[in-house]
């Protein structure tokens, strides 16, 4: 799919929203801190909102031009929208919540018949209650699949696990993939936690920069650096004791914090900030981490410096300038870097978005 | 500021009590048809004696109910007998101050752009006349005499279903000049105040039940002295004079 | 009670629940836009919507009864076209009860469409649903309970109406006269026993609406 929003100018409380960026993939995560207007977006996209500018393209088909003055009404544009709050209609059983986008004829594609979907999303049990007897998944399901009935070309999603405790955001995101995988559908997902972004989204592993596609916000040094994640390995937890997991990244060992969900496959996430220098190797720490490394690189960022390492794999640390200076950092040295076992974030991958 | 308010309601209820004590006044409760020209007597009326006439005008069988309810009239001047003997059965009236001076003749008015012609009663039964404005035959004065004559011509029961029946006969005036019916039957008096309404059929002496105004003295008037006084000039040639002008003929 | 007082009685009931069933589409509509909608001079609207039940009700008769007159704007047209007649008929009955409950009627079911989550409306579009679709599908359903409340108590209103209706329709015996017409002319006469039974009758049927249009309204329980 192909979603393009440029020009895209939205007065809001205290700021302006501005977006001009080119979506392609299949799974799309929108990042940003609570208030940076990412529902704005997301009701713009679906027509709920008028922006003083904004140029939207689904397809091909031009959903909303505001300098020819063309807007498609929402309920033409075949985009299926699952709110933070759910919206699941109170007068209506599970069962008339579903069909309700469900087009009259029956539907052209079998994946998308109302008995398909429940099974896939496993709400079958569901179907005949209320809507005020089910719980906070049970509730998430079933928007989900009200939603995907309507045969939407793009699926938006606003915090999808927002509201969800860790066993239950565990338990969804299968789900989620399950939408993604069983019945094709683009999603667009928006959230505040970088690690939800991380774990809804389709990534092709990247070394350098932001994972997930970001808003352009005035101050746009400290999104890039709330956002990115300076080294993101893909990794195998050998074993969990004690709260704790030994992860194998490329055949180095790791120690971190046992994560949430019971998945092997992860990406294993180190900020910059958090890995620390020192050349002695020998010194006692509290970091359960000790890699020895070499200095692959040097780049300057004011008053920082990116340190771009070989720990076996590729591993990269900020730290100031002054630091540098004054551990002397020279590129092709041999170095140690040091990891807490809680700097070191496990985000499933794989079998999971 | 509170106190600055009071202080001058005060003073203009002293000053509205004080006129009262030097003139007295009379409240005449009478019927609808007599508003213009009783007004015009009691102005002249005032002036000579400088006491104040107070009315209250409306259908006669109305004005009875009220003073039957304690209202506060010193003269009750009634478009019919009824009305009269059904305050003087009650007691509520001075019987020894009933009299009957004035009377009236009933016309059929039209809208003054109507086309319509009434040449006798039984017109009234045409198909071109839908709906006729009476005051309420059931008991204002107007309404009853209306009915009474029809009853007469043995028309009552064909005219009946047209009826619009309306509070006093005033209002059955104001039905016609509006255009809203095509015919109504009012007092020639009345006839004579509304420039929108002309005269289609007058209703021969002969036809029509003899049209009598009563007036008395209220029993429980608070201002017996000024108000027996009124209605001697009442009964005086000035106002019979003004009474004439207007339209209504003197029985004596 | 005579059969006389019996037509009196179901003449009101029907012409005040015909005019409840009249005012509906016009006063609903209405009442959507000024909860869901935004535009220059709709507090002028607000106030045109609100002046029957503030001005004295014998002045909105007036005002109708010039407008819809044989010579009126609206009265002329309709007898020199239609050959039809307002002033001094059920149909003045009709249009003096409609003009004097709207109000009620508007005021509720604004509050009640306002009390509709709006999210709920636009997640119905995102699904396909055109407006009225959501309106009859979504947002009336939600807003019933207030809606019914706000018929009951339009009812309640046009079954004691008075002051307009005797400005518009008269009190035509067996035509025009409604419970409160006949009340009025019936303590005129003298007569207080019949005008004491058609006062029973209509405080039975007076209690009984408001208390159905006080059940309706009453605020449902925070689920």
């Amino acid at each position: 799919m192909s979603l393009l929003l440029k020009n895209i100018s939205l007065p809001l409380a205290d700021f302006a929203l501005e977006v001009d960026v080119e979506m392609h993939r299949q799974v799309t995560a929108v990042f940003g801190p609570s208030g940076a207007g990412k529902t704005s977006l997301l009701d713009l996209i679906a027509g709920l909102r008028t922006a003083r500018s904004a140029f939207i393209q689904l397809d091909g088909h031009t959903l909303t031009d505001t300098v020819k003055k063309t807007s498609v009404p929402t309920h033409q544009r075949g985009i299926g929208y699952v709110p933070q709050d759910l919206a699941l209609f109170p007068h209506l059983s599970v069962r008339w919540n579903l069909l309700y986008g469900c087009k009259p004829g029956g539907v052209k594609d079998p994946s998308f018949s109302l008995d398909h979907v429940a099974e896939v999303l496993e709400i079958q049990p569901l179907i005949s209650r209320g809507v005020t007897e089910l719980s906070g998944g049970e509730k998430q399901r079933v928007a989900l699949a009200r939603a995907l009935l309507a045969s939407p070309r793009l699926l938006l999603l606003d915090e999808p696990l927002a509201n969800l405790d860790a066993p239950l955001k565990a338990k969804i995101i299968p789900y989620l993939a399950r939408v993604r995988d069983e019945f094709r559908v683009p999603m667009l997902c928006v959230t505040h936690d970088r690690f939800e972004a991380l774990a809804l989204v389709d990534v092709k592993v990247r070394q350098t920069g932001p994972v997930s596609e970001v808003f352009t916000r005035p101050a746009s040094a400290e999104v890039a650096r709330l956002v990115a994640v300076e080294t993101l390995q893909p990794g195998t937890i050998m074993s969990v004791n004690d709260g704790l997991a030994t992860v194998s990244v490329n055949g180095i060992t790791l120690t971190a914090l046992a994560p949430a969900t019971a998945s092997r496959e992860v990406f294993v996430c180190i900020r910059g900030e958090d890995v620390v220098l020192q050349h002695d190797p020998a010194t006692p720490s509290s970091a359960r981490n000790r890699l020895p490394a070499r200095i692959v690189s040097l780049h300057p960022e004011g008053a920082l410096v990116r340190v771009e390492l070989d720990a076996g794999f590729p591993l990269f640390a900020l730290v100031t300038r002054a630091a540098g200076a004054e551990l002397t950092l020279r590129e092709g040295e041999a170095i140690t870097a040091l990891l807490k076992a809680p700097s070191i974030h496990l985000v499933p991958r794989g079998n999971c978005c | 500021m509170n106190f600055r308010l009071i202080k001058i309601l005060f003073v203009g209820a002293a000053l509205i009590a004080n006129a009262s004590l030097h003139a007295a006044e009379v409240t005449v409760f009478a019927a609808a048809s007599l508003t213009d020209s009783l007004k015009e007597v009691a102005a002249a009326y005032e002036k000579e004696s400088g006491d104040k006439i107070v009315f209250n005008f409306a259908a006669s069988s109305t004005l009875a109910r009220q003073i039957e309810a304690g209202g506060p009239a010193d003269i009750f001047f009634s478009a019919d007998e009824a009305q009269m003997d059904r305050l003087e059965k009650k007691g509520l009236i001075d019987p020894a101050t009933r009299k009957s001076r004035l009377g009236n003749s009933l016309v059929v008015v039209v809208p003054s752009d109507s086309t319509l012609q009434i040449k006798s009663a039984s017109d009234l039964t045409n198909a071109s006349v839908k709906q006729i404005a009476l005051a309420d035959p059931k008991g204002v004065p107007a309404g009853v005499y209306a009915k009474g004559w029809l009853t007469r011509q043995q028309l009552w029961p064909a005219v009946e279903p047209k009826i619009v029946p309306t509070e006093n006969v005033r209002a059955a005036l104001a039905a016609v000049a509006s255009g809203n019916v095509e015919l109504g039957v009012v007092y020639k008096t009345d006839a004579a105040i509304s420039k929108n309404v002309k005269i289609a059929y007058a209703v021969p002496r002969a036809d029509s039940p003899d049209i009598s105004y009563p007036m008395a003295l209220v029993k429980d008037s608070k201002q017996p002295a000024a108000a027996g006084k009124f209605l001697s000039y009442l009964s005086s040639e000035e106002a019979g004079q003004v009474f004439t002008r207007f339209g209504f003929l003197l029985r004596e | 009670m005579t059969a006389e007082e019996w037509q009196i009685v179901w003449f009101t009931a029907w012409v005040s629940a015909l005019s409840t069933v009249t005012i509906l589409p016009f006063g609903l509509a209405l009442a959507w836009a000024l909860a869901r909608r935004d535009w220059p001079g709709k507090s002028i609207v607000e106030t045109f919507v609100t002046l029957p039940l503030v001005l004295p009700p014998v002045a909105t008769g007036l005002i109708l009864l010039k407008l819809f007159g044989r010579r009126g704007a609206i009265g002329g047209f309709l007898h020199d076209q239609l050959k039809l007649d307002v002033i001094f008929t059920w149909r003045a009955v009709l249009l003096a009860l409609s003009v004097m409950s709207m109000p009620l009627l508007v005021r509720a079911a604004r509050v009640a469409f306002e009390e509709v989550n709006p999210r709920l409306e636009q997640i119905a579009q995102t699904l396909g649903a055109g407006g009225w679709r959501v309106f009859f599908t979504i947002t009336l359903p939600l807003a019933a309970r207030g809606v019914i409340g706000g018929m009951l108590l339009a009812f309640a209103r046009a079954l004691g109406e008075f002051g307009a209706t005797i400005m518009v329709a008269g009190n035509i015996p067996g035509k025009t006269s409604t419970l409160s017409l006949a009340i009025f002319e019936n303590v005129q006469l003298g007569d207080d026993p019949r005008a004491f039974r058609l006062l029973g009758v209509s405080v039975l049927l007076a209690f009984t609406a408001v208390w159905g249009s006080e059940f309706f309204l009453r605020r449902k329980k925070a689920t």
